[in-house]
């Protein structure tokens, strides 16, 4: 089953950063303080992140791992494991090893350190709301 | 929801295609228990999780069928639980007691293409509301099998102990999984009349469908010649000791509504 187009894209939030892909390993070097501020997620090889979509459409959401020696096992587990209460049409897994997180110190790198509510755009959060939620009304009937 | 029994308006038709149903839910009960056996014990929380959901399937699908068989004339708990062991109409190979892993795994496979193809077989016999009901179970029996072929492919293809023992697992399970097409009146009956394929069609079907699965695992198909029994009612021990755990809750009191 084909993904519909949409004739609308989603907003402007929902779509990846560019241009930032970091290079593999344990990037050096935090912004002005000379530490690591990235690393590699330390699991196990045999440990998969399982990324679900409930509904077309939907982002796929992290809801946790499972064990498995490879992507097709981690997928036939993870279909018992996380979709037997869920609304569920779509599944993903990826090793967690392969996993680029920020650490835990670089935290205070995403506090904003000056009032930064000019970008909040109270009215385009509205608008926004609004158009989501039509934008899902009318996707509706085919996401059944 | 109808309560008539399917089709048929000859009744030798009618009380063959009950006795076919009732196969058909007492191998879905009894492999859904056995099943069920595995939860905790499985040889990780993964597999353990859904090859306890895979067993509770199996025991809805059974219920689905006990509903329809039951439906004006019976109640569905009694018939699942009040019957005398001899009175079951599953297949012996079902009713055997887990051993290993690789056990279970290979009696999975075979099972699972098997009820794959009675399935089909139901859903194309134009007996509703059977026949709905079948094409609507076929959608889990592919998880089902999926889940089957890929722990059977891990440990047949892995090293060589898993390969000797899924080898040996299937040599003990062959003749038994025979015993799936093991032919009574009732099958001449419904083969005559149109309603489902000779036993013999069916287990050529089958049996090309597990090579498939199989020989690329370099299994070898056991030669040996069925056992048979189950569909007359004729049991092991083993489903003794089944039964009387599997209907000890249902005895303390059959008058209960749950």
């Amino acid at each position: 089953m084909g993904r519909g187009v949409s004739a609308e894209e989603p907003p402007k939030g929902a779509e990846p950063p560019s241009g930032g892909a970091v290079p593999g390993g344990d990037a050096p070097g935090a912004p002005g303080r000379g530490e690591s501020w990235e690393r590699r997620l330390d699991t196990p090889p045999d440990v998969w992140a399982v990324f679900l979509q409930a509904r077309k459409r939907d982002p796929h959401i992290h809801v946790g791992d499972v064990h498995a020696p490879d992507a097709e096992m981690a997928l036939i587990v993870a279909k018992e494991n996380y979709t037997r209460r869920d609304p569920c049409v779509n599944l993903w897994v990826v090793r967690a090893g392969e996993i680029h997180s920020t650490t835990e110190d670089a935290a205070e790198m995403f506090a904003p350190a000056t009032d930064k509510s000019y970008r909040f755009g109270g009215s385009y959060r509205k608008q926004q709301q609004i158009y989501h939620s039509g934008w899902r009304l009318s996707h509706r009937d085919e996401d059944q | 929801m109808s309560g008539t029994p399917p089709a048929a308006t000859d009744p030798r038709v009618g009380a063959a295609f009950r006795e076919w149903l009732l196969r058909t839910a007492d191998d879905e009960l009894i492999i859904g228990h056995r099943h069920s056996e595995w939860t905790g014990f499985g040889p990780d929380i993964e597999s353990d999780v859904a090859l306890s959901s895979i067993a509770q399937e199996e025991i809805g699908h059974a219920r689905a069928f006990y509903t329809q068989l039951a439906a004006g004339v019976d109640d569905a708990d009694r018939l699942a639980f009040a019957r005398a062991p001899a009175e079951y109409r599953h297949a012996t190979l079902v009713e055997r007691e887990n051993d290993g892993w690789e056990w279970s795994i290979v009696r999975l496979v075979l099972y699972e293409r098997y009820e794959a193809e009675r399935l089909r077989l139901l859903s194309a016999s134009a007996q509703e509301p059977v026949a709905g009901l079948a094409r609507t179970l076929l959608r889990e029996e592919r998880y089902h099998a999926l889940f089957a072929d890929a722990w059977l492919t891990r440990l047949a293809r892995g090293r060589e102990e898993g390969h000797r023992r899924v080898q040996a697992a299937l040599e003990a399970a062959w003749p038994e999984a025979l015993g799936f097409f093991e032919a009574t009146d009732a099958d001449a009956t419904l083969a005559a009349a149109g309603i489902v394929d000779s036993p013999a069609a069916q287990r050529r079907r089958w049996e090309a469908a597990v090579r498939q699965v199989l020989e690329p695992c370099g299994l070898v198909i056991p030669s040996a010649s069925p056992k048979e029994g189950g569909r007359r009612g004729q049991h092991t021990p083993e489903f003794d000791r089944l039964h009387d755990q599997m209907t000890e809750v249902y005895r303390s009191d059959p008058e209960a509504r749950w």
